[in-house]
Protein backbone atom coordinates (compact mmCIF):
# COMPACT_ATOMS: atom_id res chain seq x y z
CA UNK A 1 0.00 0.00 0.00
CA UNK A 2 3.04 2.06 1.18
CA UNK A 3 4.62 1.65 -2.14
CA UNK A 4 1.68 2.26 -4.13
CA UNK A 5 0.99 5.33 -2.62
CA UNK A 6 4.67 6.43 -3.26
CA UNK A 7 4.51 5.59 -6.88
CA UNK A 8 1.49 7.04 -7.30
CA UNK A 9 2.93 10.61 -5.60
CA UNK A 10 6.03 10.35 -7.46
CA UNK A 11 3.75 10.06 -10.91
CA UNK A 12 1.72 13.01 -9.97
CA UNK A 13 4.36 15.57 -9.23
CA UNK A 14 6.37 14.54 -12.44
CA UNK A 15 2.83 15.19 -14.33
CA UNK A 16 2.57 17.87 -12.53
CA UNK A 17 6.21 19.30 -13.57
CA UNK A 18 5.39 18.43 -17.17
CA UNK A 19 2.21 20.08 -17.37
CA UNK A 20 3.63 23.08 -15.49
CA UNK A 21 6.65 23.15 -18.25
CA UNK A 22 4.65 22.45 -21.17
CA UNK A 23 0.71 23.69 -20.68
CA UNK A 24 1.72 27.46 -20.18
CA UNK A 25 4.00 28.53 -22.91
CA UNK A 26 1.40 30.35 -24.58
CA UNK A 27 -1.17 29.92 -22.75
CA UNK A 28 -0.95 33.18 -19.90
CA UNK A 29 -4.10 34.32 -19.10
CA UNK A 30 -3.26 38.18 -17.88
CA UNK A 31 0.40 37.06 -18.07
CA UNK A 32 0.79 34.27 -15.66
CA UNK A 33 0.07 30.66 -14.87
CA UNK A 34 -0.58 28.46 -12.41
CA UNK A 35 1.25 26.76 -10.15
CA UNK A 36 0.31 23.48 -10.85
CA UNK A 37 3.60 21.82 -8.43
CA UNK A 38 3.11 23.68 -5.97
CA UNK A 39 -0.73 22.69 -6.31
CA UNK A 40 0.21 19.00 -6.56
CA UNK A 41 2.48 19.01 -3.59
CA UNK A 42 -0.17 20.60 -1.68
CA UNK A 43 -2.37 18.03 -2.72
CA UNK A 44 -0.41 15.03 -2.56
CA UNK A 45 0.91 16.02 1.05
CA UNK A 46 -2.50 15.68 2.98
CA UNK A 47 -2.72 12.21 2.40
CA UNK A 48 0.67 11.16 2.98
CA UNK A 49 2.35 10.41 6.26
CA UNK A 50 4.28 13.43 7.63
CA UNK A 51 7.70 12.69 6.88
CA UNK A 52 6.66 10.78 3.45
CA UNK A 53 4.58 14.24 2.58
CA UNK A 54 7.74 16.76 3.93
CA UNK A 55 10.33 13.91 1.27
CA UNK A 56 7.98 14.72 -1.76
CA UNK A 57 7.85 18.62 -1.39
CA UNK A 58 11.56 18.89 -1.15
CA UNK A 59 11.88 16.15 -4.18
CA UNK A 60 9.57 18.36 -6.40
CA UNK A 61 11.08 21.68 -5.39
CA UNK A 62 14.43 20.05 -6.07
CA UNK A 63 13.15 18.83 -9.47
CA UNK A 64 12.05 22.25 -10.21
CA UNK A 65 15.19 23.76 -9.45
CA UNK A 66 17.19 21.38 -11.93
CA UNK A 67 14.31 22.73 -14.30
CA UNK A 68 15.03 26.29 -13.82
CA UNK A 69 18.47 28.44 -14.07
CA UNK A 70 17.71 29.15 -10.04
CA UNK A 71 20.00 28.10 -7.37
CA UNK A 72 19.53 24.80 -6.45
CA UNK A 73 17.23 24.55 -3.39
CA UNK A 74 15.83 27.31 -3.48
CA UNK A 75 12.38 25.74 -4.97
CA UNK A 76 12.76 22.78 -2.94
CA UNK A 77 13.26 24.86 0.71
CA UNK A 78 10.10 26.74 -0.29
CA UNK A 79 8.05 23.46 -1.69
CA UNK A 80 9.28 21.44 1.83
CA UNK A 81 7.84 24.61 3.44
CA UNK A 82 4.30 23.94 1.71
CA UNK A 83 4.05 20.35 3.29
CA UNK A 84 5.37 21.29 6.23
CA UNK A 85 2.19 23.55 6.63
CA UNK A 86 -0.19 21.10 4.98
CA UNK A 87 0.48 18.55 7.17
CA UNK A 88 0.23 20.86 10.12
CA UNK A 89 -3.02 22.18 9.01
CA UNK A 90 -4.69 19.18 7.32
CA UNK A 91 -6.43 18.10 9.86
CA UNK A 92 -7.99 21.64 10.35
CA UNK A 93 -8.74 21.17 6.58
CA UNK A 94 -10.38 18.05 6.99
CA UNK A 95 -12.84 19.20 9.64
CA UNK A 96 -13.97 22.16 7.53
CA UNK A 97 -13.74 21.34 4.20
CA UNK A 98 -14.39 25.30 3.63
CA UNK A 99 -11.32 26.44 4.85
CA UNK A 100 -9.70 24.21 2.02
CA UNK A 101 -10.30 26.67 -0.90
CA UNK A 102 -8.91 29.84 1.25
CA UNK A 103 -6.41 27.56 2.30
CA UNK A 104 -4.63 26.60 -1.08
CA UNK A 105 -5.14 30.21 -2.24
CA UNK A 106 -3.62 31.68 1.26
CA UNK A 107 -0.83 28.77 1.06
CA UNK A 108 -0.07 29.40 -2.64
CA UNK A 109 0.26 33.31 -2.11
CA UNK A 110 2.43 32.51 1.03
CA UNK A 111 4.37 30.51 -1.27
CA UNK A 112 5.11 32.22 -3.88
CA UNK A 113 5.76 35.40 -1.59
CA UNK A 114 8.57 33.12 0.17
CA UNK A 115 10.06 32.49 -2.91
CA UNK A 116 10.62 35.96 -3.74
CA UNK A 117 11.89 36.59 -0.90
CA UNK A 118 14.56 33.84 -0.27
CA UNK A 119 15.41 34.54 -4.09
CA UNK A 120 16.05 38.07 -3.50
CA UNK A 121 17.89 37.20 -0.35
CA UNK A 122 20.14 34.80 -2.57
CA UNK A 123 20.80 37.08 -5.61
CA UNK A 124 18.15 35.67 -7.92
CA UNK A 125 16.29 39.47 -8.09
CA UNK A 126 13.02 38.37 -7.58
CA UNK A 127 11.79 41.20 -6.00
CA UNK A 128 13.00 43.87 -8.47
CA UNK A 129 10.77 42.44 -10.88
CA UNK A 130 8.00 44.65 -11.61
CA UNK A 131 5.77 42.27 -11.76
CA UNK A 132 6.47 41.07 -8.57
CA UNK A 133 2.86 41.13 -6.82
CA UNK A 134 0.88 39.98 -10.15
CA UNK A 135 3.09 36.76 -10.01
CA UNK A 136 2.30 35.86 -6.91
CA UNK A 137 -1.53 36.67 -6.92
CA UNK A 138 -2.64 35.28 -10.00
CA UNK A 139 -1.18 32.18 -9.71
CA UNK A 140 -2.72 31.92 -6.33
CA UNK A 141 -5.78 32.50 -7.63
CA UNK A 142 -5.62 30.29 -10.99
CA UNK A 143 -4.57 27.49 -8.09
CA UNK A 144 -8.03 28.15 -6.25
CA UNK A 145 -9.52 28.12 -9.19
CA UNK A 146 -8.21 24.87 -10.35
CA UNK A 147 -8.33 23.70 -6.69
CA UNK A 148 -11.80 22.07 -7.14
CA UNK A 149 -10.54 19.93 -10.60
CA UNK A 150 -6.93 18.62 -8.91
CA UNK A 151 -7.71 18.47 -5.35
CA UNK A 152 -10.95 15.55 -5.34
CA UNK A 153 -8.90 13.24 -8.18
CA UNK A 154 -5.82 13.42 -5.94
CA UNK A 155 -7.58 12.22 -3.28
CA UNK A 156 -9.30 9.38 -4.32
CA UNK A 157 -5.76 8.41 -6.01
CA UNK A 158 -4.35 8.79 -2.71
CA UNK A 159 -6.41 7.75 0.22
CA UNK A 160 -6.24 5.07 2.35
CA UNK A 161 -8.59 2.25 1.74
CA UNK A 162 -11.12 1.58 4.31
CA UNK A 163 -9.59 -1.00 6.71
CA UNK A 164 -6.24 -0.09 5.97
CA UNK A 165 -6.07 2.30 8.38
CA UNK A 166 -4.35 5.79 7.63
CA UNK A 167 -0.41 4.14 8.81
CA UNK A 168 0.64 7.42 7.20
CA UNK A 169 3.57 7.88 8.80
CA UNK A 170 6.77 6.27 7.37
CA UNK B 1 15.71 22.43 35.81
CA UNK B 2 15.47 23.81 31.94
CA UNK B 3 14.79 20.82 29.46
CA UNK B 4 14.38 20.99 25.85
CA UNK B 5 11.10 20.91 24.31
CA UNK B 6 10.69 17.77 22.41
CA UNK B 7 10.73 17.73 18.82
CA UNK B 8 8.27 15.86 16.93
CA UNK B 9 9.76 13.88 13.82
CA UNK B 10 8.18 15.83 11.36
CA UNK B 11 9.19 18.82 12.86
CA UNK B 12 12.92 17.78 13.35
CA UNK B 13 12.49 16.05 9.39
CA UNK B 14 11.68 19.31 8.29
CA UNK B 15 14.38 21.08 10.22
CA UNK B 16 16.87 18.75 8.58
CA UNK B 17 15.66 19.34 4.99
CA UNK B 18 15.60 23.10 5.48
CA UNK B 19 19.34 22.75 6.82
CA UNK B 20 20.19 20.63 3.73
CA UNK B 21 18.25 23.35 1.03
CA UNK B 22 20.25 25.94 2.93
CA UNK B 23 23.61 23.89 2.50
CA UNK B 24 22.39 22.92 -1.37
CA UNK B 25 22.09 26.61 -2.00
CA UNK B 26 25.25 27.64 -0.53
CA UNK B 27 27.24 25.18 -2.45
CA UNK B 28 25.32 25.95 -5.86
CA UNK B 29 25.92 29.68 -5.54
CA UNK B 30 29.83 29.23 -4.42
CA UNK B 31 30.40 26.87 -7.63
CA UNK B 32 28.53 29.21 -9.79
CA UNK B 33 26.19 27.08 -11.07
CA UNK B 34 28.77 24.87 -12.40
CA UNK B 35 30.45 21.70 -10.63
CA UNK B 36 27.50 18.68 -8.92
CA UNK B 37 24.61 21.08 -9.82
CA UNK B 38 25.32 21.93 -13.13
CA UNK B 39 26.17 18.44 -13.98
CA UNK B 40 22.75 17.21 -12.26
CA UNK B 41 20.37 20.21 -14.25
CA UNK B 42 21.96 18.72 -17.28
CA UNK B 43 21.33 15.65 -16.61
CA UNK B 44 18.01 16.35 -15.58
CA UNK B 45 17.37 18.07 -18.30
CA UNK B 46 18.08 15.39 -20.96
CA UNK B 47 16.49 13.11 -18.74
CA UNK B 48 13.00 15.09 -18.60
CA UNK B 49 13.09 16.44 -22.37
CA UNK B 50 11.03 13.48 -23.81
CA UNK B 51 8.49 13.38 -20.81
CA UNK B 52 8.24 17.25 -21.70
CA UNK B 53 8.18 16.48 -25.44
CA UNK B 54 5.38 14.51 -24.84
CA UNK B 55 3.66 16.56 -22.43
CA UNK B 56 4.09 19.55 -25.28
CA UNK B 57 2.86 17.25 -28.01
CA UNK B 58 -0.38 16.09 -25.80
CA UNK B 59 -0.91 19.53 -24.70
CA UNK B 60 -0.55 21.22 -27.89
CA UNK B 61 -4.18 20.72 -29.32
CA UNK B 62 -5.70 22.28 -26.29
CA UNK B 63 -3.55 25.32 -25.86
CA UNK B 64 -4.35 26.10 -29.50
CA UNK B 65 -8.22 25.47 -28.78
CA UNK B 66 -7.73 27.65 -25.67
CA UNK B 67 -5.50 30.40 -27.26
CA UNK B 68 -8.11 30.31 -30.11
CA UNK B 69 -11.26 30.98 -27.54
CA UNK B 70 -9.01 34.08 -25.41
CA UNK B 71 -8.60 35.60 -29.42
CA UNK B 72 -12.34 35.39 -29.87
CA UNK B 73 -13.18 36.76 -26.07
CA UNK B 74 -10.92 39.59 -27.07
CA UNK B 75 -13.17 40.68 -30.54
CA UNK B 76 -16.12 40.20 -28.39
CA UNK B 77 -17.14 43.62 -28.41
CA UNK B 78 -16.68 44.29 -32.07
CA UNK B 79 -17.97 40.84 -33.35
CA UNK B 80 -21.04 40.60 -30.83
CA UNK B 81 -23.31 40.06 -34.13
CA UNK B 82 -21.20 37.82 -36.11
CA UNK B 83 -20.03 35.61 -33.23
CA UNK B 84 -23.78 34.45 -32.62
CA UNK B 85 -23.35 33.26 -36.46
CA UNK B 86 -20.27 31.78 -35.75
CA UNK B 87 -21.13 29.79 -32.71
CA UNK B 88 -21.53 26.31 -34.47
CA UNK B 89 -18.05 26.46 -36.03
CA UNK B 90 -16.62 27.98 -33.55
CA UNK B 91 -14.44 24.40 -32.32
CA UNK B 92 -12.93 24.02 -35.93
CA UNK B 93 -12.25 27.90 -36.45
CA UNK B 94 -10.27 27.78 -33.12
CA UNK B 95 -8.08 25.25 -34.30
CA UNK B 96 -8.08 26.62 -37.59
CA UNK B 97 -6.45 29.68 -36.17
CA UNK B 98 -4.34 28.20 -34.12
CA UNK B 99 -2.82 26.33 -37.02
CA UNK B 100 -2.89 29.20 -39.12
CA UNK B 101 -1.08 31.14 -37.10
CA UNK B 102 1.45 28.48 -36.04
CA UNK B 103 2.34 27.91 -40.19
CA UNK B 104 2.69 32.30 -40.61
CA UNK B 105 4.76 31.69 -37.26
CA UNK B 106 6.99 29.37 -39.15
CA UNK B 107 7.21 30.95 -42.24
CA UNK B 108 7.72 34.05 -40.34
CA UNK B 109 10.67 32.72 -38.68
CA UNK B 110 12.12 31.01 -42.01
CA UNK B 111 12.04 34.61 -43.59
CA UNK B 112 14.20 35.97 -40.89
CA UNK B 113 17.13 37.71 -42.34
CA UNK B 114 20.00 36.95 -39.89
CA UNK B 115 23.02 39.53 -39.43
CA UNK B 116 25.93 39.56 -40.99
CA UNK B 117 24.70 36.58 -42.79
CA UNK B 118 25.02 34.09 -39.79
CA UNK B 119 24.31 30.54 -39.46
CA UNK B 120 21.16 29.71 -37.93
CA UNK B 121 19.12 27.34 -36.15
CA UNK B 122 15.43 26.68 -36.07
CA UNK B 123 13.97 25.35 -32.97
CA UNK B 124 10.87 24.89 -31.37
CA UNK B 125 9.48 26.16 -27.79
CA UNK B 126 9.13 23.07 -25.88
CA UNK B 127 8.62 24.30 -22.21
CA UNK B 128 8.38 27.21 -20.23
CA UNK B 129 10.28 27.87 -16.52
CA UNK B 130 8.72 26.46 -13.61
CA UNK B 131 7.54 29.62 -12.54
CA UNK B 132 6.59 33.02 -13.57
CA UNK B 133 9.83 33.95 -11.77
CA UNK B 134 11.77 31.86 -14.66
CA UNK B 135 11.82 33.97 -17.72
CA UNK B 136 13.62 30.77 -19.25
CA UNK B 137 12.34 28.75 -22.00
CA UNK B 138 13.50 25.38 -23.73
CA UNK B 139 14.04 25.02 -27.02
CA UNK B 140 14.24 22.04 -28.79
CA UNK B 141 17.79 22.15 -30.38
CA UNK B 142 20.88 21.67 -28.53
CA UNK B 143 24.68 20.53 -29.06
CA UNK B 144 24.14 18.05 -31.24
CA UNK B 145 22.67 20.60 -33.41
CA UNK B 146 25.34 23.42 -32.95
CA UNK B 147 23.75 25.24 -30.11
CA UNK B 148 25.94 26.51 -27.68
CA UNK B 149 26.01 28.29 -24.66
CA UNK B 150 25.93 32.25 -25.11
CA UNK B 151 24.24 32.32 -28.64
CA UNK B 152 21.28 34.64 -29.15
CA UNK B 153 17.86 33.56 -29.89
CA UNK B 154 15.41 36.07 -32.35
CA UNK B 155 12.06 35.61 -33.66
CA UNK B 156 10.74 37.54 -36.37
CA UNK B 157 10.51 40.56 -34.33
CA UNK B 158 13.75 40.74 -32.62
CA UNK B 159 15.96 39.87 -29.90
CA UNK B 160 14.34 37.10 -27.09
CA UNK B 161 17.17 35.97 -25.29
CA UNK B 162 20.59 34.21 -24.89
CA UNK B 163 21.11 30.81 -24.56
CA UNK B 164 22.68 29.81 -21.02
CA UNK B 165 22.57 25.69 -21.07
CA UNK B 166 22.87 23.32 -23.21
CA UNK B 167 22.34 19.24 -23.75
CA UNK B 168 22.79 17.49 -26.43
CA UNK B 169 19.02 18.08 -27.75
CA UNK B 170 17.65 20.46 -26.31
CA UNK B 171 19.20 24.40 -24.77
CA UNK B 172 17.53 26.94 -22.52
CA UNK B 173 17.46 30.33 -23.01
CA UNK B 174 16.82 33.20 -20.72
CA UNK B 175 14.33 36.24 -21.72
CA UNK B 176 15.65 39.41 -22.15
CA UNK B 177 13.05 40.60 -19.70
CA UNK B 178 14.82 38.79 -17.11
CA UNK B 179 15.68 41.00 -14.24
CA UNK B 180 19.46 39.99 -14.58
CA UNK B 181 19.34 40.55 -18.34
CA UNK B 182 21.39 43.74 -19.38
CA UNK B 183 21.70 44.34 -23.02
CA UNK B 184 24.21 46.51 -24.93
CA UNK B 185 22.00 48.51 -27.21
CA UNK B 186 22.14 51.55 -29.10
CA UNK B 187 19.36 54.02 -30.56
CA UNK B 188 18.62 53.59 -34.02
CA UNK B 189 17.90 57.23 -34.76
CA UNK B 190 20.76 58.97 -33.00
CA UNK B 191 22.91 56.21 -32.90
CA UNK B 192 23.49 57.20 -28.88
CA UNK B 193 24.55 53.93 -26.95
CA UNK B 194 22.35 52.58 -23.40
CA UNK B 195 21.80 49.89 -21.50
CA UNK B 196 18.80 48.00 -21.48
CA UNK B 197 17.61 46.25 -18.27
CA UNK B 198 14.78 43.33 -18.19
CA UNK B 199 12.12 43.91 -15.62
CA UNK B 200 10.67 40.76 -15.21
CA UNK B 201 8.31 41.17 -17.84
CA UNK B 202 6.69 43.81 -19.64
CA UNK B 203 8.24 46.99 -20.14
CA UNK B 204 12.36 47.04 -19.81
CA UNK B 205 14.07 49.15 -18.67
CA UNK B 206 16.51 52.16 -20.42
CA UNK B 207 19.69 53.83 -19.54
CA UNK B 208 21.69 55.97 -21.50
CA UNK B 209 25.17 56.85 -21.40
CA UNK B 210 24.71 59.87 -23.00
CA UNK B 211 22.33 62.46 -21.68
CA UNK B 212 22.16 65.57 -23.87
CA UNK B 213 20.33 63.33 -26.94
CA UNK B 214 16.35 62.74 -25.95
CA UNK B 215 14.62 60.06 -26.66
CA UNK B 216 11.22 60.00 -28.76
CA UNK B 217 8.73 57.69 -28.30
CA UNK B 218 8.94 54.80 -31.01
CA UNK B 219 12.55 54.77 -30.97
CA UNK B 220 13.93 51.33 -31.65
CA UNK B 221 16.90 50.06 -30.16
CA UNK B 222 18.76 47.67 -31.49
CA UNK B 223 21.84 45.16 -30.27
CA UNK B 224 25.45 47.19 -30.07
CA UNK B 225 28.53 45.61 -30.47
CA UNK B 226 29.34 42.56 -27.82
CA UNK B 227 27.51 39.89 -26.40
CA UNK B 228 25.24 39.65 -29.39
CA UNK B 229 25.39 40.81 -33.18
CA UNK B 230 25.13 44.34 -33.60
CA UNK B 231 21.76 45.98 -35.32
CA UNK B 232 19.26 43.27 -33.97
CA UNK B 233 16.07 44.93 -32.92
CA UNK B 234 15.72 44.80 -29.12
CA UNK B 235 12.91 47.22 -28.30
CA UNK B 236 10.98 49.98 -29.09
CA UNK B 237 10.86 53.44 -26.58
CA UNK B 238 7.84 53.10 -24.84
CA UNK B 239 7.73 57.43 -23.81
CA UNK B 240 9.80 60.01 -24.86
CA UNK B 241 12.44 61.14 -22.24
CA UNK B 242 14.80 64.19 -21.54
CA UNK B 243 17.90 64.09 -19.08
CA UNK B 244 16.87 64.20 -15.37
CA UNK B 245 18.83 67.85 -14.17
CA UNK B 246 21.70 66.81 -16.57
CA UNK B 247 22.47 63.37 -14.38
CA UNK B 248 20.88 60.43 -16.23
CA UNK B 249 18.36 59.76 -18.88
CA UNK B 250 16.16 56.69 -18.01
CA UNK B 251 12.94 55.89 -19.75
CA UNK B 252 11.01 52.46 -20.61
CA UNK B 253 11.03 50.69 -23.23
CA UNK B 254 8.43 48.05 -24.81
CA UNK B 255 10.53 44.19 -26.30
CA UNK B 256 10.17 43.75 -30.31
CA UNK B 257 10.02 40.19 -30.11
CA UNK B 258 7.11 38.13 -28.98
CA UNK B 259 7.79 37.22 -25.80
CA UNK B 260 5.13 35.94 -24.27
CA UNK B 261 3.77 33.68 -27.21
CA UNK B 262 6.74 32.76 -28.88
CA UNK B 263 6.41 29.44 -30.24
CA UNK B 264 8.76 28.77 -32.97
CA UNK B 265 12.41 31.24 -32.43
CA UNK B 266 16.46 31.43 -34.37
CA UNK B 267 19.87 30.56 -32.83
CA UNK B 268 22.13 32.92 -34.10
CA UNK B 269 25.12 30.64 -34.19
CA UNK B 270 27.05 33.62 -33.09
CA UNK B 271 29.67 34.21 -29.72
CA UNK B 272 31.49 37.40 -28.86
CA UNK B 273 34.60 35.06 -28.89
CA UNK B 274 34.33 34.61 -32.41
CA UNK B 275 33.63 38.33 -33.12
CA UNK B 276 37.07 39.55 -30.75
CA UNK B 277 39.29 37.32 -32.60
CA UNK B 278 37.80 38.10 -36.08
CA UNK B 279 38.17 41.96 -35.19
CA UNK B 280 40.49 43.41 -37.68
CA UNK B 281 43.66 44.48 -36.01
CA UNK B 282 44.00 48.58 -36.13
CA UNK B 283 40.51 49.47 -36.53
CA UNK B 284 39.39 51.75 -33.69
CA UNK B 285 37.62 49.70 -31.10
CA UNK B 286 33.55 51.15 -30.46
CA UNK B 287 33.35 52.13 -26.99
CA UNK B 288 32.84 48.88 -24.99
CA UNK B 289 28.92 47.54 -24.00
CA UNK B 290 28.80 46.35 -20.67
CA UNK B 291 28.34 43.08 -21.27
CA UNK B 292 32.19 42.92 -22.80
CA UNK B 293 33.26 44.23 -20.03
CA UNK B 294 32.30 40.51 -18.62
CA UNK B 295 35.82 38.37 -18.47
CA UNK B 296 33.98 34.83 -18.98
CA UNK B 297 32.15 34.03 -21.94
CA UNK B 298 29.61 30.94 -20.28
CA UNK B 299 26.38 31.45 -19.15
CA UNK B 300 26.05 32.96 -15.52
CA UNK B 301 24.99 30.41 -12.90
CA UNK B 302 22.22 30.91 -10.76
CA UNK B 303 22.18 33.65 -8.50
CA UNK B 304 25.17 35.66 -10.80
CA UNK B 305 23.64 38.42 -13.12
CA UNK B 306 25.12 40.09 -16.22
CA UNK B 307 25.71 42.96 -15.12
CA UNK B 308 29.07 44.37 -15.79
Amino acid sequence: MKWRRTAVAVALVILGVALQTTLFVRLRPFGASPALALLVTLAVSRHMGQVSALVVGFATGLLLDLLSETALGLWALVLTCVAYATVRLRRRFEDDVTLLIPGVFLLSFSTLALYALVGTIFGEQTLSDAQVVRKMLLPAVYNTILSPLVLPPITRLLRARPGTGRGLDL
Amino acid sequence: MWRPSRVDRSTGAFIGLVIACLALVTIDLRASGEGLGGTLRDGVQAAFTPIQKAAAWVTRPVVGFFEGLSDLVGLRDENRVLRLQVADLQGQLAETESLQRRVEELEAILAIEPPEGLDTVAARVLATGPSDFDAIRLIDKGRRHGVTVDMPVVDEGGLLGRVVSVTDTSARVRLITDPTMRIAVRVERTGEAGILTGRGGGLMQLEMFNTDTALIEGDLLVTADGRFPAGIPVARVAADADAEVGFSLRTTAVPEGELSRVDYVKVLVFTSDAVGSQEPEGEEPVQPPLEEQSTTTTAPGPGTTTSP
